[in-house]
C-alpha cells in the first residue's frame, strides 16, 4: 500500500504559485449568425496559493471546473479575468515567446494515459524532443540522461524503443510523468493522473510520485475527483463545486474538522474503510447546477441541507474559519461578510 | 524516430502474402512505364501509333472468319497495286510496312504478277457466298492468303517474337497494336496518377491540417473554399481549364508563347490542374477532421506544456498522426485519376497524341457495335489488374501504418 507520508514538514515556506480571483468562462457559439449564445462558467474567481514544496489538492465532482483550473493555471487555457502569478511573476496574459522560460518550470502530468503519449513517437524519442528543446543536459549526454529518467520513474531500459500501444496504462503513466519531470520542474499539476487506473496501480503510481517528490523536489497541484486520495497525499486541498473554491482546509483530519455541507457530503459518501463500522449516509439530493446557468447566490444552494433565504442572494466569502482553513458559507458563518474582515 | 516503419511493420507487411502479390504487379507496371519513358529517349523507342496490321484482327492469334479474311485480303492487293502505280512507287511501297512486316525486296513486274494472280483467284472466290461450308473454297482462301503473304514476308530472328507480341492482343481500326498500346498507356496512367495523387494529397493534408489545427479565420477560409469547390462540377471546371490553356484566344502574345509552351510540352497540364483542383477536397476534409479531434488530444497539450510553437506541433504532433489518412487518400486518388482520365478522354478532352486507356476505350466504342472487343477488354484488363492492385496495397497499407493494430 501506500508508504507513509513524511511527517516532518518545513515551516516556513515562500510562495510558488498565487492565484488571484482567476476566471475562466467557455463561450458557446451558436444561432444563425454563430454568435456567443452562453457561457460555461467553468471557473469563477478562484483564489489560493501554494507555497513551495507542497503538494495542495483540488477535489471536487466531473465538471466543477477542476482540470481546467488545473489547465488555465498553466496556461492552455488564456484565462478570462484574474492573475496568475508564478515565483513573483505574473504570467497570466504572457505571449507564447513569453511564457518559454516558464515553461520549463512548469509541467503537467495528464489524466489519460491513452490519448497523453503521441503513438507515433518511441518512449525514446518523446523524451529526446523534451530533453533537446529545453537543452537539460549537454546534446552527447541525452541518452545518458534518459535512461536515467526512465529508471526513475520505474521502467526498464527496453522501454526507451518502445512505442505507447506496448506499455500498459500504469507504465504509459510513469512515462508521463517522465516526461513531466523531464525538464527538472518546479512546479507539476497533476491532472487525476491515478482516476483511470485500477486501484492497485494508483497505489503504485502516488508512492511513485511521494518518491520523485523527494528526488526532484517540486511542487505540486494534485487534481482528484477521490477525497480519500486527496487526503492522503496532499498537505492542503481546495474543494471546487461549480467553478468556485468553497472550502480550503488542511489535509489529515478533514472528517472532523470540514465545515461547509458539500465536503461534508463528499465525506459521507465515503465507503468506510472497515466495513463493520457503519457511518451515516448524507446523500445530496438533485442534480449540480447546469454550468452554463448557476444558480444566484451560493452554487451549492440549490442542494445544499443548511440553506437560508440569505444563500440564494449572495454568494458567500471564503473566510478564513480556523488556522489554514477557508469556509464559503453562510451557515458556517452566519455574521461575518467579507467587509468586515 | 521512425524506426518501427523499417523494422515492425515491415516485417508484418512482408508477412501478408497478398499485400506482396499487389506490390509485385504495381511493381512491375512501374518498371514498365519507366522503362517505356527511358526507351523513348533513345533510338530503340518503338512508336505504338504504327499500324502491324489489317484492321481489327483479333488477339491470340484466333482464326477469323472467311470473309474478313478475304476482305482483308482485297484491301492488301488493292494497296500494294495503287502503290505500283504512283510514280515514286518504291517509298509507296514502303509506307505499306505493317510494325515488323516490311514489303518483300522483289522487283516491281514481280510484285505486279503476284498481285495479278491475287486477283485471279479472288475473283473466283468473290462470287460465292458460302465460302464458309466448302472446304474446296476454303484451301483457295488459303492459297490466296499465302500468295498475299508473300509480298509481306515474315520477319526472322528476335523480330519474329516481336511481330508475335505486336498481334497478341489483335490490331484496332487503324491497324495498330493493342498490346503494345495498352503497354505505352501504362506510362501515362502512372504519370496522372502520381502526379496528381501526390500534389492533391500534399494540398489537402497541409491545408487540412492548418484549418483543423489552428481553426478560426484560416478554418472559415479552408472550409469555404473546399465548399467551393466541391460545388463546381468536375467536368466543367475541366472544360474551362482545358479551354483556358489551349490559350490561342488571348490577346496579350506573351500569355499565348507562355500557353502554347505549355501546350507543347507539358500537353497534360489541364489535366493536372483540372484534377489537383477538385481532389484535394477529400483529403482535405478527412485531414481538417482528423486534426481537430488529435488537437484536443492530451498530447498536443503536452507539447503545448513542454513549450513547443504550434507550427512545430502541428508537423510533428499532428501531421505524423494522419499518415495513414495520406496513404489512403493517396491509393484512393491514384485509383480516381486513372479512372477520370477515361472519362475526360471520353469527353475529348483529356489525354491527346499518346496512347492512354481512356483513349483506347474511347475508340473501342465503334468497334463494339460491329463485335469486336479485344481493344475494350485489353484495356479494361491492364487498368483493372493496376486498379486492384492499388487497392489490396493501400488496404494492407493501412493495417501496417496503423500502430494500435497489432
Amino acid at each position: 500500500m501506500i508508504a507513509p507520508k513524511p511527517t516532518t514538514k518545513e515551516p516556513a515556506l515562500d510562495t510558488l504559485v498565487k492565484v488571484d480571483n482567476l476566471v475562466k468562462h467557455f463561450p458557446v457559439h451558436g444561432g444563425l449568425l454563430n454568435r456567443v449564445i452562453a457561457k460555461v462558467h467553468a471557473v469563477n474567481g478562484v483564489t489560493f496559493s501554494i507555497k513551495r514544496g507542497e503538494i495542495v489538492g483540488v477535489v471536487g465532482e466531473s465538471g466543477c471546473g477542476k482540470s481546467t483550473l488545473g489547465k488555465t493555471l498553466i496556461r492552455l487555457f488564456e484565462p478570462t479575468a484574474g492573475k496568475i502569478i508564478y515565483d513573483g511573476r505574473e504570467i497570466t496574459h504572457l505571449a507564447h515567446g513569453y511564457m518559454m522560460p516558464f515553461r520549463k518550470h512548469i509541467q503537467m502530468v495528464f489524466q489519460d494515459p491513452n490519448s497523453s503519449l503521441n503513438p507515433r513517437y518511441s518512449a525514446g524519442a518523446m523524451l529526446r524532443e523534451v530533453v533537446r528543446f529545453h537543452q537539460i543536459v549537454p546534446h552527447h549526454e541525452t541518452r545518458d540522461y534518459i535512461r536515467e529518467l526512465v529508471a526513475k520513474v520505474g521502467l526498464h531500459d527496453d522501454a526507451i524503443e518502445k512505442y505507447p500501444h506496448e506499455f500498459s496504462g500504469g507504465q504509459r503513466q510513469r512515462l508521463s510523468i517522465a516526461r513531466a519531470l523531464a525538464v527538472r520542474p518546479d512546479f507539476v499539476v497533476a491532472d487525476e493522473p491515478v482516476s483511470s487506473l485500477d486501484v492497485s496501480i494508483q497505489a503504485q503510481i502516488l508512492n511513485l510520485m511521494l518518491d520523485l517528490k523527494e528526488d526532484f523536489d517540486f511542487t505540486m497541484l494534485f487534481i482528484s475527483h477521490d477525497l480519500k486520495v486527496v487526503n492522503y497525499f496532499c498537505d492542503r486541498m481546495l474543494v471546487m463545486y461549480l467553478g468556485y473554491v468553497v472550502e480550503e482546509l488542511p489535509c489529515g483530519e478533514i472528517e472532523h474538522i470540514a465545515r461547509h455541507p458539500y465536503t461534508q457530503a463528499l465525506l459521507g459518501a465515503n465507503p468506510a474503510s472497515d466495513p463493520t463500522q457503519r457511518h451515516e449516509l448524507t446523500v445530496l439530493e438533485g442534480e449540480v447546477p447546469s454550468p452554463y446557468n448557476p444558480p444566484r447566490g451560493c452554487p451549492f444552494v440549490t442542494r445544499c441541507p443548511l440553506v437560508e433565504p440569505r444563500c440564494s442572494q449572495e454568494m458567500p466569502p471564503l473566510l478564513e474559519n480556523a488556522p489554514g482553513q477557508r469556509v464559503a458559507c453562510w451557515a458556517v458563518n452566519p455574521q461575518r461578510t467579507a467587509a468586515a474582515e | 524516430m521512425f524506426r518501427w516503419t523499417t523494422t515492425r511493420s515491415a516485417r508484418k507487411f512482408f508477412r501478408s502474402r497478398l499485400a506482396l502479390v499487389a506490390l509485385f504487379i504495381i511493381g512491375v507496371y512501374f518498371a514498365i512505364g519507366t522503362a517505356v519513358m527511358v526507351l523513348g529517349w533513345t533510338s530503340y523507342k518503338y512508336d505504338p501509333q504504327q499500324r502491324v496490321g489489317m484492321q481489327n484482327v483479333p488477339g491470340f492469334f484466333l482464326q477469323e472468319s472467311p470473309e474478313k479474311r478475304l476482305e482483308d485480303v482485297e484491301i492488301l492487293l488493292d494497296q500494294v497495286e495503287r502503290a505500283l502505280k504512283k510514280p515514286n512507287a518504291d517509298e509507296a511501297l514502303q509506307d505499306l510496312s505493317m510494325g515488323q512486316l516490311q514489303i518483300a525486296a522483289m522487283p516491281h513486274s514481280q510484285m505486279q504478277e503476284v498481285v495479278d494472280e491475287g486477283w485471279k483467284i479472288y475473283d473466283a472466290l468473290v462470287v460465292h457466298e458460302d465460302l464458309a461450308e466448302d472446304p474446296d473454297l476454303l484451301a483457295k482462301l488459303d492459297e490466296l492468303e499465302g500468295i498475299a503473304g508473300s509480298l509481306f514476308p515474315p520477319p526472322a530472328g528476335w523480330r519474329k517474337y516481336l511481330r508475335r507480341a505486336e498481334m497478341l492482343l489483335g490490331t484496332d481500326r487503324q491497324g495498330r497494336s493493342i498490346f503494345f498500346r495498352c503497354i505505352y498507356s501504362i506510362k501515362i496512367a502512372l504519370q496522372i496518377g502520381l502526379v496528381t495523387a501526390l500534389i492533391s494529397v500534399v494540398i489537402g493534408a497541409v491545408l487540412g491540417a492548418v484549418a483543423g489545427f489552428f481553426g478560426g479565420w484560416l478554418d472559415h477560409v479552408v472550409t469555404w473554399l473546399y465548399t467551393t469547390f466541391s460545388s463546381i462540377p468536375n467536368i466543367v471546371l475541366l472544360v474551362l481549364i482545358a479551354y483556358v490553356f489551349t490559350g490561342t484566344d488571348f490577346e496579350d502574345p506573351r500569355a499565348v508563347e507562355v500557353f502554347t509552351w505549355i501546350d507543347e510540352h507539358i500537353p497534360l497540364f489541364p489535366v493536372y490542374i483540372a484534377f489537383c483542383a477538385t481532389f484535394w477536397i477529400g483529403t482535405c476534409r478527412v485531414v481538417r477532421g482528423e486534426s481537430l479531434k488529435l488537437k484536443r488530444l492530451e498530447f498536443v497539450e503536452a507539447a503545448t506544456t513542454v513549450g513547443l510553437s504550434r507550427w512545430t506541433i502541428l508537423w510533428r504532433h499532428v501531421l505524423p498522426n494522419t499518415t495513414h489518412l495520406m496513404l489512403i487518400n493517396f491509393s484512393l486518388l491514384f485509383i480516381g485519376a486513372i479512372k477520370s482520365e477515361v472519362i475526360l478522354t471520353f469527353l475529348n478532352l483529356g489525354v491527346k497524341g499518346e496512347p492512354s486507356w481512356g483513349l483506347m476505350i474511347t475508340h473501342s466504342s465503334s468497334e463494339v457495335v460491329t463485335g469486336f472487343y479485344w481493344q475494350i477488354c485489353s484495356a479494361t484488363a491492364f487498368m483493372f489488374v493496376l486498379v486492384l492492385a492499388f487497392n489490396i496495397l493501400s488496404d494492407s497499407l493501412q493495417d501496417v501504418f496503423d500502430p494500435r493494430h497489432n
